[in-house]
């Protein structure tokens, strides 16, 4: 029998070595490591053994994390979930000095941002909950740190979530301009969870009115037709108008979605090209930008 | 995005669906396994590597039967491994017997049950003269349908059985065509050229297969594709379309196109670099280290001097999906 062959995609060594060796993997045995202490959990039952080292404990949580969020790869959520607790318990790894002020605000930052990706903003309970713990991370108190959020922390947390989205800057400034803090201020729950909610909000907006616009661009020009592109953003506007009128609330957003709907949209860019003549061709950036300003048009300012 | 389905289902449904507790209840079984790993990495590193590497796929290796035919991204997961661990008897051109395929299934699950390694190559060789010998391709196309798809197979055997003895499998009442029904077993003399089942028949038998079946099944808009080609076909004949089939094996995302199967250049970067790091080898780098891992017998090589890829592609699209013997333009 020769060595097993080595090309496989990305040889996880430690992983490997844990596979019950019914073949005898030569090139996979560390010698460097004492082998076996199975000893040590000599005649305890293995679900004791679970429960004291808290594994019982710890997969209770992973599962529950996973049915709160619904991932659409469970897997891989579970494998960045471990992988997250990993680098919080000072236990791993991270055997060195201790970290400086800055990493260990990086690092909360980190934790935050994850906890708040887990779930998407529809699924309220579950994004609510998680907004609640990134609170808590961020809030936490440090050697020299109060406890509490103050606004440098919100603003920055808010900056580093839109840069990890598509969304060009510009578009998104004049959202983190109107629900910013000032750095000095402490930022209340309720201010940090409206706050979040609308960033995602407004991020997935900007994301779907950029599909909105590839579909109306020409792919010679790589821009859009702006008479097509306008009547497509004086519908939405119109529709969220329509939003705030008097009427009760599923009123409104059966108005809103029926002026959406593809008819009266195909009939509002139609007539818009018999009526006007083809000006300047409307590029991406313009159209997003002025989408979203619609949208931020409707969000209120903080404080 | 949103995907209102996925959140909608009950959920011990979702868990079954996406094959979570498997992979939970896997987990723990490694690490009771393992005790000592944990002592020194902690546990949260062992079950982020375990995760991982179920996402690489690479937790498969080396693994028991039962656990890489468990779900579907096993088995996706195997037949790629496979793929990636022997591609270069593939490129060195050399045609083996289903016995030494079957050690090269062994080295990566030694508990490899050689029954199925017997289906996959019934499929390539029409179920004759069982120790032919195959090419890498025909061979992995054939074992992946027959190993990713076992148990609908199985089904499949069934239904084709009972059409064959006249049965309506289905129950389904089909009033435009009555052969499968009545038709009485042919005499010797038109065997030949009524062999097999009526193709449309047999197509609706499956489609019902397909909606109730809770394995995987390939699309059944590909199985009517297949079968809409045929007045008629034998159940191998069956196999044999569903193996070439490329939207299947694309449907199956676990291996490229034929036509890319001996491709993967990363790869070959990387055993090159590898390669160099071993001092035994450097002096043979053009030939494949794979080969001396082979069963010591060197089967005999057919055309001596093998025709470079890019030829046999040509032939490859030519080639229609009828081959009753392995072909060697098709390597």
């Amino acid at each position: 029998m020769a060595v097993v062959p080595v090309p496989l995609p990305s040889p996880k060594m430690a992983v490997e070595k844990r596979r019950p060796a019914v073949v005898p993997v030569a090139g996979f045995t560390d010698s460097g490591r004492p082998t076996v202490s199975r000893t040590a959990a000599g005649a305890e039952s293995e679900e004791d053994f679970l429960r004291q080292v808290g594994v019982t404990e710890m997969l209770r949580a992973a599962l529950l994390k996973v049915l709160e969020a619904r991932p659409e790869e469970p897997i891989a959520f579970l494998a960045h979930y471990f992988e997250n607790m990993g680098l919080r318990s000072p236990a791993n790894g991270g055997a060195g000095e201790p970290p400086g002020q800055l990493l260990l605000q990086q690092q909360r930052l980190g934790r935050a941002l994850w906890h708040l990706r887990l779930a998407h903003h529809s699924q309220r309970t579950a994004f609510n909950n998680n907004v609640s713990v990134a609170y808590e991370c961020l809030s936490a108190g440090g050697r020299k740190k109060k406890p509490g959020l103050d606004g440098r922390t919100y603003s920055e947390l808010l900056k580093r979530i839109c840069r990890d989205s598509e969304a060009p800057e510009e578009v998104v400034a004049p959202l983190l301009r109107k629900i910013q803090c000032r750095d000095h201020e402490a930022v209340p729950l309720g201010v940090f969870r409206a706050g979040m909610r609308t960033c995602f909000v407004l991020l997935e907006f900007v994301a779907r009115a950029g599909a909105l616009y590839q579909l109306l661009e020409d792919p010679g020009l790589a821009a859009a037709d702006r008479r097509v592109g306008q009547a497509v953003l004086d519908t939405l506007e119109g529709a969220l108008q329509a939003g705030d009128s008097d009427a009760a609330a599923p009123a409104r957003y059966l108005e809103a979605g029926s002026r959406l709907g593809p008819d009266s949209l195909a009939l509002a860019m139609d007539r818009a090209v018999v009526a006007r003549r083809p000006g300047v061709p409307m590029t991406r950036e313009e159209f997003l930008e002025k989408a979203a300003a619609l949208f931020i048009a409707k969000v209120k300012p903080v404080g | 995005m949103l995907s209102p389905e996925r959140l909608a289902l009950p959920d011990y449904e979702y868990l079954a669906q996406q094959h979570v507790l498997t992979y939970m209840e896997d987990a723990v079984c490694q690490l009771l396994e393992n005790k000592e790993d944990i002592s020194q990495y902690g546990i949260a590193r062992f079950f982020t590597e375990y995760f991982n590497s179920v996402c690489q796929g690479t937790h498969i290796l080396f693994r028991e039967f039962s656990f890489i035919q468990a779900t579907p991204h096993n088995r996706a997961s195997f037949l790629r491994a496979f793929w990636r661990c022997f591609r270069t008897v593939g490129k060195n051109g050399d045609l083996l017997t289903m016995k030494e395929y079957h050690c090269l299934l062994q080295l990566l699950c030694p508990d490899f049950p050689l029954e199925l390694t017997q289906k996959a190559a019934r499929i390539v060789l029409m179920d004759d003269a069982m120790d032919c010998l195959m090419s890498f391709s025909d061979f992995l196309f054939a074992f992946q349908i027959q190993f990713y798809y076992s148990e609908f197979l199985e089904s499949v055997a069934a239904i084709y059985q009972d059409l064959l003895s006249g049965k309506n499998p289905n129950t389904v009442i089909v009033p435009t065509s009555s052969s499968g029904q009545h038709r009485q077993r042919p005499a010797l003399g038109e065997a030949s050229m009524l062999e097999g089942v009526e193709a449309s028949l047999f197509y609706q038998c499956l489609e019902n297969l397909c909606d109730r079946h809770k394995y995987s099944c390939p699309p059944p808009a590909l199985v009517k594709e297949v079968l809409s080609n045929v007045q008629r076909l034998t159940f191998y004949g069956f196999l044999v379309a569903l193996s070439k089939h490329h939207g299947i094996n694309q449907a199956l995302g676990a291996l490229p196109d034929k036509g890319d199967l001996m491709h993967d250049p990363a790869m070959d970067e990387e055993l090159e670099r590898l390669l160099v790091q071993v001092p035994g080898l450097v002096n043979s780098v053009s030939a494949s280290p794979e080969a001396s891992c082979l069963p010591s017998r060197t089967p005999p090589r057919v055309a001596s001097p093998w025709r470079p890829l890019h030829h046999s592609r040509k032939v490859d699209a030519e080639s229609d999906g009828s081959t009753e013997e392995t072909d060697e333009s098709e390597t």
